[in-house]
């Protein structure tokens, strides 16, 4: 089982084509939700898996922030995912996405409290009993904060990544929206997180609207967050960095570029 | 400064409330109308409630692409309006209570009535449970449009007038 390593991209049904085609690629992930455990995977992970790349499940649903326990059976598909594509780790985030019986449809952030910190860290020590890979856990992009925050991000983060050993999914795109949309240094927050304990980035596309950064996975990736990924990668390079994209899809010209961008900004191979 | 009704403020202000309760009051305000809960931010709160809604729109659309493609630039205005105040049901059936309002009230695209006949004949669905494939023939009608499914298989009988 190979770990992630190089450039990486979101596996999606949408461009299953242009991805089985990339010369050069050792890595993807796919939303583990979207995986079939009835039946056999869809054939075209089946062929990369076979072709000796790593696929990497990426949970959307799991809610490990939320105060009630993480659901086994959401637990239990991602374990048989990660089984089925022989996948060396899953990825999941810290974040909650539904309450009191309702879907948000979308990652929330969770009050950087202690009373948050020990409900995610219970669920996390929950799914890790129950996966049979380690886990990494991803910072989300947060449009809004809970206005009774006890902990900084940073603090927040080393200790769910501190007690439960976890690995870190770190998002580029995010680490610079949040830090846009808050007003902070994106790299004061590099400089405290334990960069060696990053298995994989998340590099994605965004745009501005109503004075906010949005993390939209369907604009092309920012300068911004370029130059923020290479100083990422000169303090520390972590093994693998991953384009995401989920909708908008451009023509397989751009998206190569975009690729080739992330691997000049990490220092990486091309795959393209 | 609690507003009315919005539960006891602990020291300083600071809410009081257990995580889970805490939680479920937060999402209720961004995807079913409630108020927002004390102390948060309104605007911050209302751009990610519009984000929610267009991420939301784009998954309808994922499972209804004649529906939002018969809508046209009107699809995010369409949708939005209808799901403002409504929790999700997941993008299948979001689409689908979506489509039938729409033909309620004689303002569903021929694109998405077609759409809309060929899950009818597809799918058992009371719009309060996920659908359930069907296992015998049936047929879809939505207004004059006419679908029908036998064996799993879709054919469109009476198309939609252009």
């Amino acid at each position: 089982m190979n770990t992630p390593h190089g450039v990486g991209i979101g596996w999606r049904p949408e461009i299953a084509g242009f991805v089985a085609e990339l010369p050069g690629l050792r890595f993807v992930e796919v939303i583990a939700e979207s995986v079939p455990t009835a039946g056999p995977p869809p054939d075209d992970l089946i062929e990369l898996r076979d072709r000796g790349v790593t696929v990497v499940p990426h949970g959307v649903r799991l809610s490990l922030g939320g105060a009630e326990p993480v659901d086994p059976t959401r637990v239990a598909h991602l374990a048989a995912v990660a089984q089925q594509l022989a996948a060396p780790l899953v990825s999941e985030h810290i974040a909650f996405v539904r309450a009191g019986g309702l879907e948000a449809g979308h990652l929330l952030p969770l009050p950087r409290t202690h009373e948050a910190v020990d409900a995610i860290c219970a669920n996390i020590t929950r799914a890790q009993a129950d996966l049979p890979v380690p886990i990494a856990l991803e910072p989300i992009a947060a449009l809004f904060d809970w206005p009774d925050d006890e902990l900084d991000e940073a603090a927040f983060l080393n200790e769910i990544l501190d007690r439960t050993g976890a690995l870190l999914l770190l998002d580029v795109a995010n680490v610079y929206a949040n830090a846009r949309n808050r007003g902070t240094d994106p790299l004061a927050l590099l400089d405290r997180l334990p960069l060696e304990r990053v298995a994989y980035l998340h590099v994605a596309g965004g745009a501005e609207g109503g004075g906010f950064y949005h993390d939209t996975h369907t604009d092309p990736i920012g300068r911004e967050v370029l130059e923020l990924l290479a100083e990422l990668c000169a303090r520390h390079r972590p093994p693998a960095a991953l384009l995401e994209r989920d909708g908008h899809y451009p023509p397989a010209a751009e998206l190569r570029t975009e690729l080739d961008a992330v691997a000049a900004a990490c220092g990486f191979p091309e795959v393209t | 400064m609690t507003p009315a009704g919005a539960g006891p403020a602990g020291p300083a202000g600071r809410p009081v409330g257990s995580l889970a309760s805490r939680q479920a009051e937060l999402v209720a305000a961004l995807v079913a109308g409630a108020p927002p809960p004390p102390g948060f931010a309104p605007g911050p709160l209302a751009a990610a409630r519009a984000a929610l809604l267009r991420k939301r729109a784009g998954e309808v659309a994922r499972h209804w692409p004649l529906l939002a493609a018969g809508l046209g630039p009107t699809w995010p205005t369409v949708f939005v309006e209808w799901a403002a105040d409504r929790p999700t049901g997941g993008g299948l059936r979001d689409g689908w209570d979506l489509a039938r309002a729409l033909h309620a009230r004689t303002a569903l695209p021929a694109l998405g009535a077609e759409e809309l006949a060929v899950r009818e004949a597809q799918f058992r669905y009371d719009g309060q449970r996920a659908p359930r494939r069907r296992r015998s023939p049936a047929l879809g009608r939505v207004g004059a449009v006419l679908a029908l499914q036998v064996a799993g298989r879709v054919r469109l009988l009476r198309p939609a007038r252009p």
